[in-house]
């Protein structure tokens, strides 16, 4: 760009320096002696125009050669702990290396051995699980009653969590804790305890440190002093508010239906006894993580409220029938461990009164229930 | 032994059962209004009154029916007159099921014919006022002039209502074994601060009026009292016990006076007062969450400002549904120099607030019973010692562990009732504006 401004400022310099002498020429024709200078302002107008054309064709020609700054040749020590590259660049003019082409359908022998191992591992796996359902089998079923109490038993000393599989965390279930009580606000009428959610408490209270309260709403006038107990007795450290993992409060209020409270920026308030079961449930365990039995457990649970506790004689009647035809094939209601489903339907039976009218299959159901000892506190409260 | 010449009858013991019996009644004229040969009277006593007929007949002259039209409103008049049945019911009265007719009217004591304001505008709600046109009266002019305004009926409502509040915490206190004590009132230094006290004249210094009389209630109980409350014009008693199951029993006892609340619900609607039983108590790191959690930047041992103390109000109402709870273990920084530290937790304090309705009503701690311990926080908190020499001299000389605090009557009873300002429940405020009446 330089050379080329500065060729044009000579061709600027040429054509005026070409004008000037025709302006010259043209005043000085009149005289004889001019003839000499004519001349000479010829050449020199020759000579502008070839350096011009040099300059021109010299910018095109090579450029401005500058001389280099460092040696060519400095020692670089390379680094042994990085991986190392090969050279990609540097196999592009070989061409291809007939050794490692593959045909069609031939597969490279390393990958094949890894394959062989993966699949191996998978086989092993496989094993395993088979092995440990076939164990969990014979501990649960209803028949095992004597290994049924040894376990339960031991499982209630050692308040561990493998009362229900799989692992839940609070913080992941109720959202951090700002550092304060997280307390889960339950307001249920007194005319209908909500036994379900008391029998979910001891649960809760085996795996974590609850702080229990019960509280009466002004909008009722007097509670009987079963339902002032039913969470058990009173904590030691019940002052101290920060030292618990969850607050369960509960409030016996004039509502319709069982409403539970919990974070009242996030979460509206979940109304309903079966539903506030499910959000307790998840505290303890989660849900089988196949759908269909994920489907069973809830519709089970339903049928328990909505059927069982709250329907006609005839839908009750139907809702054992079904019951018994299900236990019939299998040692509880959803699959081969306990689940929501056997906790929700256990206190319908017991709620709506059913205990005595239930068919055999049913009835062997609640002794098995019974022996898992967790709904003591619903059958005190029914007494 | 002097007999009385005229037995009062009392307005609202005018019932059917004394029809046809010719009765004396002592009352305010609350309304008068002429009808050709007849005058309609309303008298009234408190919140009660009943209609009364002067007709002209046997009884009754032209000039009688005259002369009782024109007696001024708020006169108070003596009437000897007939209880008769009325087969309608008189809906504007309290006493709806007789009528009074007048034989002899006397005027007692005659009130002046303007008055300054009219009772039936000083109760009729604002609302109902700016929706008919007709007209209210505002509170300065209510407070103006106390001696009309406490007559009308939310008025004598509210009173009551306090009197029986003070009443049932004397009882329930008492029943529990405290002692009730008289304090006094002018001390030589001030206690807390020397912001807001009154100073007095003293014989040949100055004193001042005691704020509050704690440091005489803590006196007591290191002279072996164990249990004692006062009550006083600073209004705030000290217990030993923990005050939420007595502040509790007061709250649950107030349901027997209904009609009084419905009255003064006519006048200024509110909700209904909810609670829990047992008293809910939260803690101030529960608070604390609760109140991020809506968006509040604070931080952990900030003192809760009054716009956040009515929104953890709001809170704590939609999650328990209940107006009254006690808030504990607040933040050591914010409290007094007597306050008694958290044993757990250096950080918090033995003490507590009690709140209805979002509003504060009792502030109350463990204060400090160990001299040593007062004198170094009464240094951390840079307070002059000499000052309060006499205070820490009493826990010289063993001095139980206690504590207590104060609740606001005026307080109470305004949060319970749901009105919006102390005033209304006070029956002769007192505030920078104001002195008399």
């Amino acid at each position: 760009m330089v050379i080329r401004k500065a060729g044009s400022e000579v061709t600027a310099v040429s054509s005026c320096l070409t004008g000037s002498c025709c302006c010259c020429l043209s005043t000085s024709s009149s005289q004889r002696t001019s003839v000499s200078r004519n001349f000479f302002f010829f050449i020199i107008i020759i000579i502008v125009f070839i350096c011009l054309s040099l300059f021109r064709l010299s910018s095109s020609m090579s450029m401005y050669q500058v001389k280099p700054i460092c040696g060519g040749d400095i020692k670089i020590d390379l680094p042994t702990c990085m991986y190392k590259l090969a050279n990609i660049h540097a196999q592009q003019g070989t061409g291809c290396n007939p050794e490692h082409a593959l045909q069609n359908g031939e597969v490279d022998p390393a990958v094949k051995a890894l394959e062989a191992r993966q699949n191996e591992i998978m086989r092993k796996l496989y094993e395993l699980k088979a092995a440990v359902e076939g164990l969990a089998k014979t501990v649960t079923t209803p028949d095992a009653d004597l290994d049924l109490t040894v376990s339960s038993s031991l499982s209630s000393q050692s308040s561990s969590s493998t009362t229900f599989k799989g692992t839940t965390d609070l913080d992941t279930q109720l959202g951090k804790d700002h550092g304060a009580l997280r307390d889960i606000v339950v307001n249920a009428n007194p005319a209908h305890p909500p036994l379900t959610l008391l029998v979910l408490h001891s649960l809760l209270s085996q795996r974590y440190r609850v702080l229990s309260t019960v509280h009466v709403h002004s909008s009722v006038a007097g509670v009987p002093p079963q339902l002032l107990s039913c969470l058990g007795p009173r904590h030691a450290d019940s002052y101290a508010r920060q030292m618990f993992q969850l607050g369960f409060t509960l409030i016996w209020k004039d509502v319709p239906k069982v409403e539970m409270k919990f974070s009242i920026q996030n979460m509206c308030p979940i109304k309903g006894e079966a539903n506030v079961a499910r959000f307790l449930f998840k505290l303890l365990a989660p849900y089988p993580s196949d759908p269909a039995l994920a489907t069973l457990v809830d519709s089970w649970v339903d049928t328990a409220f909505f059927q069982l506790l709250d329907g006609s004689a005839k839908e009750r009647a139907a809702v054992l029938r079904a019951l018994n035809s299900a236990l019939g094939r299998n040692p509880w209601l959803a699959g081969p461990d306990v689940s929501l489903a056997d906790i929700t339907c256990y206190c319908c039976v017991l709620q709506s009164g059913s205990v005595s009218s239930a068919p055999a299959n049913v009835q062997r159901w609640l002794k098995s229930c019974e022996n898992l000892g967790y709904f003591g506190p619903a059958k005190l409260l029914l007494q | 032994m002097c007999v009385p010449d005229r037995a009062l009858v009392r307005v609202q013991d005018l019932t059917p059962e004394k029809a046809d019996q010719l009765i004396w009644l002592r009352a305010r004229i609350h309304t008068s209004r002429a009808k050709g040969k007849q005058c309609f009277l309303v008298l009234r006593q408190q919140q009660f009154n009943v209609q009364a007929l002067v007709a002209v007949g046997d009884c009754a002259s032209k000039q009688m029916v005259k002369f009782a039209a024109n007696i001024t409103k708020e006169s108070i008049v003596d009437v000897e007159a007939l209880v008769r049945k009325v087969e309608q019911k008189i809906e504007s009265c309290s006493q709806q099921d007789v009528e009074l007719h007048i034989e002899r009217i006397f005027v007692i004591s005659q009130a002046e014919p303007r008055l300054p304001l009219q009772l039936d505008d000083a109760v009729r709600p604002d609302g109902e006022g700016e929706e008919e046109g007709r007209a209210t009266v505002n509170q300065d002019t209510k407070l103006d002039n106390r001696v009309i305004d406490l007559r009308t009926t939310t008025s004598q409502a509210i009173f009551r209502l306090q009197s029986g509040v003070c009443q049932l915490f004397r009882d329930t206190l008492t029943k529990k074994g405290f002692v009730e004590i008289q304090t006094p009132k002018i001390i030589s230094a001030a206690s807390e601060g020397g912001a807001n006290v009154f100073t007095v004249s003293y014989f040949k210094t100055s004193a001042y009026l005691a704020q509050s009389p704690q440091l005489y209630k803590q006196m007591c109980i290191c002279a072996d009292f164990d249990k004692v409350f006062c009550v006083g014009p600073g209004k705030k008693s000290s217990h030993h016990v923990l005050p939420p199951c007595a502040a509790f029993t007061l709250v649950r006892s107030l349901r027997c006076f209904q009609t009084e609340i419905q009255t003064v619900n006519k006048q200024f609607p509110s909700e209904p007062f909810k609670f829990l039983e047992p008293t809910l108590r939260l803690e101030y790191t529960e608070a604390v969450a609760m109140l991020r959690e809506a968006g509040v930047e604070m931080g952990d041992e900030d003192d809760l400002s009054t716009p956040n103390e009515k929104l953890l109000g709001r809170l704590v109402k939609e999650k328990y549904d209940t107006d009254f709870y006690v808030l504990d273990k607040y933040p050591l920084a914010v409290r007094p120099f007597y306050t008694m530290p958290d044993p757990n937790n250096p950080k918090y304090s033995n003490s507590y607030d009690m709140f209805m309705r979002g509003e504060e009503i009792l502030s109350g701690a463990q204060r400090i019973h160990n001299a040593q311990l007062l004198t170094e926080r009464a240094i951390h908190h840079q307070i002059d010692l000499e000052k309060i020499k006499a205070y820490i001299d009493s826990f010289r000389y063993g001095a139980p562990p206690h504590g207590g605090g104060g609740i606001g009557l005026e307080r109470v009873c305004m949060l319970y009732l749901g009105l919006h300002n102390v005033r209304q429940t006070s029956m002769f405020p007192r505030d920078p504006k104001r002195l008399t009446p």
